[in-house]
């Protein structure tokens, strides 16, 4: 056995350095306490480490886990069992998914924040209104987007909520496919424009220089600064402050927590297997809203025989996924100009007309749609491509740069029965259990997808494809999205949530989840810009309330009217 | 342990015309070599024969010295700790998998009566292939059908597949990778399809390779837009100053 050593205790320690850790990690530190942060993968530096080399981010995993070493398993009901497979698999290392991600940062909506008060209950799922609203959060959207960095074009999306800043930068110019859908969406009738993204161009106000321009984007490390990443701008923040320190390659195994339910600090094994004690007054999990239920789950002590903070027994419960879906659409060599659809960085152009409820449709909720690149020749994306013989490189040579693809997010209904808990028999290379996904889709999950695709269809055959081939959700989630939430539920109620609106638990003061477990529904956009937002709100309560011995509660006014858009 | 940030660059590189085996015995490289030119054939342009995929392949299965280049393409990485040895885990697997295809594909031939896959005409290899496959071989891509498909994982790793499955998809890397990894001789695959890619993978780390040509540079938001008048951009950078942001931000039409 290894010796347990101890470090002197610090004022917060927080567990994962991605888009839920970097800005509480910059908070806090600027704001004068000694913070440790600690993610179980390597420091990997964009400028030393990554390049548009396909083979070895899209189909070596160079950053995503490798399922021998932390796999995690799934099933579909209780009754089944579960089969190992990467589910939901985001980068392991400092970052997290910040640093491969195509980046789409879109707002929530204010609808988002109060879905139950809209729509009541809806049979089989657990719908939640949030314990704050778009206008708490409002202020800290802009923020991120300033410190981290978010192009778009204000005013070009209809309905969306207020804002109190302009972009600082402006969006790419669109690509050949952008502009064919740009065209579509226009005959149609469609509010289409450039999507907020995680990265700067060279019009831009925070003085960055935005010098990657080789479309080498989704699921790729960028060499230059020029995507937004935790790695490249809060956890520099934070270390300059030097109150701020990374540990690396150093695995929490649990939360360590007194008889009072007071944690003291957590205990990690650092890469050589060498187990430390690490005090502090304030614990913060933001490993990602899979692998922060399973970490409360771990963290089993007298006050807590079934998980941290876990007196409702909602730990792990009403997760939501996401599902990334498309229709991809072929167009004819000898009519049409090239749509290139390697080039972009990732996304050119999207909609939120099919955002808010409209019952007409058949479902509620929506999300946003966008068309995407089809991708770099190996992964090159067109569903029922043969895969070898003349047919198979005539498809790539015919359709490379004439087709594209309208993508979806769908927003998946949170049920107490989707969940993640310790699998019994899978283990990680650690020893401890992994965590294991019980999932199936709602029915107005797989009504809106039909839906929804079927809408994107019509967009492509508007753009003048002449055939195309609609993706819809299957009988299981994929967490192809890689987008996870409402694990760790939010709410004001602690008999039906684990988490108040500051992300703290009600049962465990000192520790707080500053991740998407938090979120007690979806939403129907990429989760990272809230994600970022709600863990510096919750940051600034930690620095400036909590820790000075204070509590403050969110004032929720009544709602005057619910008009749907 | 040494992290994955300190792997070190080992400074190998990979000749597409070499015809020394790392892996494969002569009979299996030929054998590989044939069912690759099936899988990705020779027409009016090059196919995996021209683009050295058997090179790439026996490259990739020595060991797991091949497995990442180094981001400058200067090398490659030497892998380490426990990503160290899950890889070669899965390389065991890759080489019992081939080690047994080739052999399978020799018996199949041998059940339609001929001596072996390598020796056979291309209509018989393609035959042998529709046998292992489990399939008919696949037909052009019709315009006047209607099917439709279920989500999956993005990425593409070589996991959890068949042998054939597995031998697509490495034909497939082999014809379009970074010619650093040892295929795609020439960029002779981006060529096929019209990909310009980059000279190498160093170019596009520095600015060098850019996509930029292939964008639409010539029209306007508002053109192009159903409804929006002008292109909002903060060019007063208040906020940046520690202000507030004063709202007056260009309007360019």
């Amino acid at each position: 056995m290894n010796k347990l050593g101890k470090l002197d205790d610090v004022d917060v320690v927080i567990v994962g350095l991605g888009a839920g850790g970097g800005p509480a990690a910059k908070v806090l530190s600027e704001a004068g306490y000694k913070v440790v942060g600690f993610d179980k993968g390597p420091w990997l530096r964009h400028e030393e480490h990554y390049s548009g080399d396909e083979l070895k981010f899209q189909n070596r995993s160079y950053l995503w886990p490798d399922v021998k070493l932390m796999p995690r398993t799934v099933r579909s009901d209780v009754n089944s069992k579960a089969r190992i497979f990467n589910f939901s698999p985001v980068p392991a290392n400092v970052g997290g998914g910040t640093s491969h991600m195509a980046g789409w940062t879109p707002r929530p909506r204010p609808s988002d924040f109060i879905f139950r008060s809209l729509h009541g209950d809806l049979h089989g799922a657990s719908l939640a209104d949030w314990p704050y609203r778009y206008e708490h959060l409002e202020p800290y959207l802009t923020k991120v987007e300033w410190e981290y960095g978010i192009s778009g074009l204000t005013g070009a999306e209809k309905g969306a909520g207020f804002r109190s800043k302009p972009y600082p930068s402006a969006p790419l110019p669109p690509t050949r496919f952008g502009k064919a859908f740009y065209d579509a969406c226009k005959k149609l009738g469609i509010n289409a424009h450039p999507l907020p993204m995680s990265h700067i161009t060279k019009d831009n106000s925070l003085g960055r220089e935005a010098k990657n321009r080789t479309s080498f984007w989704n699921q790729y490390g960028d060499p230059t600064a020029t995507r937004s990443s935790v790695a490249t701008t809060f956890i520099p923040d934070a270390i300059k402050t030097g109150n701020f320190e990374v540990r690396a390659n150093s695995f929490v195994k649990e939360v360590i927590v007194d008889d009072q339910g007071v944690a003291k600090g957590v205990i990690y094994v650092d890469a050589d297997g060498v187990e430390f004690r690490q005090g502090a007054r304030v614990v913060i999990l933001a490993l990602g809203a899979i692998e922060s239920a399973r970490m409360m789950l771990l963290s089993k002590s007298r006050r807590f025989p079934d998980g941290l903070a876990n007196d409702s027994g909602l730990v792990g419960k009403n997760a939501t996924f996401h599902e990334y879906i498309f229709a991809v659409g072929i167009f004819d060599k000898d009519f049409t100009d090239p749509l290139y659809g390697f080039t972009g960085n990732y996304q050119s152009g999207g909609s939120m007309d099919f955002y808010e409820t409209d019952e007409n449709r058949g479902h509620i909720g929506g999300g946003i749609i966008a068309t995407t690149q089809i991708g770099q020749p190996i992964n090159m994306i067109m569903p029922g491509k043969p895969s070898w013989g003349q047919a198979g490189k005539d498809s790539d040579r015919d359709f490379f740069n004439y087709s594209m693809k309208i993508g979806f997010i769908l927003q998946d209904m949170p049920q107490e029965t989707n969940r993640v808990d310790l699998d019994p028999d899978v283990k990680d290379m650690w020893g401890l259990p992994v965590a294991r996904i019980t999932n199936k889709p709602h029915i107005n999950d797989t009504a809106m997808s039909r839906w929804q695709i079927n809408k994107n269809v019509e967009i492509l055959e508007a753009a003048g494809a002449i055939r195309t081939m609609p993706v819809y959700l299957g009988d299981e989630f994929t967490g192809n999205a890689c987008h996870q939430q409402g694990s760790v539920r939010m709410g004001v109620d602690s008999r039906k949530s684990v988490l108040n609106e500051w992300g703290q638990a009600h049962s465990a003061e000192n520790v707080f989840v500053l991740d998407g477990a938090g979120f007690p529904t979806a939403m129907g956009v990429n989760p990272t810009l809230t994600i970022m937002a709600h863990s510096w709100r919750c940051a600034d309560y930690i620095a400036k309330i909590y820790l000075k011995g204070r509590t403050e509660r969110t004032v929720l006014e009544p709602l005057k009217s619910l008009e749907r858009a | 342990m040494i992290s994955k940030s300190e792997w070190e660059i080992v400074p190998l590189s990979i000749d597409p015309d070499s015809t020394k085996k790392m892996f494969f015995t002569d009979h299996e490289w030929e054998t590989i070599e044939a069912a690759a030119e099936r899988i990705i054939p020779t027409d009016h342009d090059p196919g995996a024969k021209e683009a050295r995929v058997i090179v790439f392949i026996d490259r990739y299965l020595s060991g797991i010295d091949y497995v990442y280049a180094a981001a400058d393409g200067s090398g490659f990485l030497r892998m380490s700790g426990r990503d160290a040895t899950a890889a070669r885990v899965s390389n065991e697997i890759f080489k019992a998998m081939y080690r047994e295809g080739v052999k399978e594909l020799d018996k199949i031939a041998q059940e339609f009566g001929f001596k072996n896959f390598k020796e056979s005409s291309a209509g018989t290899q393609d035959k042998i292939l529709e046998k292992l496959s489990g399939k008919p071989k696949p037909e052009r891509i019709r315009f006047d059908v209607h099917e439709v498909y279920y989500s999956r994982l993005q990425g593409n790793t070589d996991q959890d597949k068949t042998f054939f499955e597995t031998l697509c998809l490495h034909v497939r890397q082999g014809f379009y990778c970074d010619p650093v990894y040892g295929g795609n001789k020439d960029h002779i695959g981006w060529k096929v399809i019209g990909f310009p890619g980059p000279k190498s993978l160093k170019d596009t780390i520095d600015g060098t390779y850019t996509t930029d040509p292939y964008f639409v540079h010539d029209v306007s938001w508002p053109e192009l837009l159903l409804d929006f008048k002008g292109v909002a951009v903060c060019k007063v950078s208040c906020a940046t100053e520690g202000g507030v942001c004063c709202g007056k931000f260009g309007i360019e039409s």
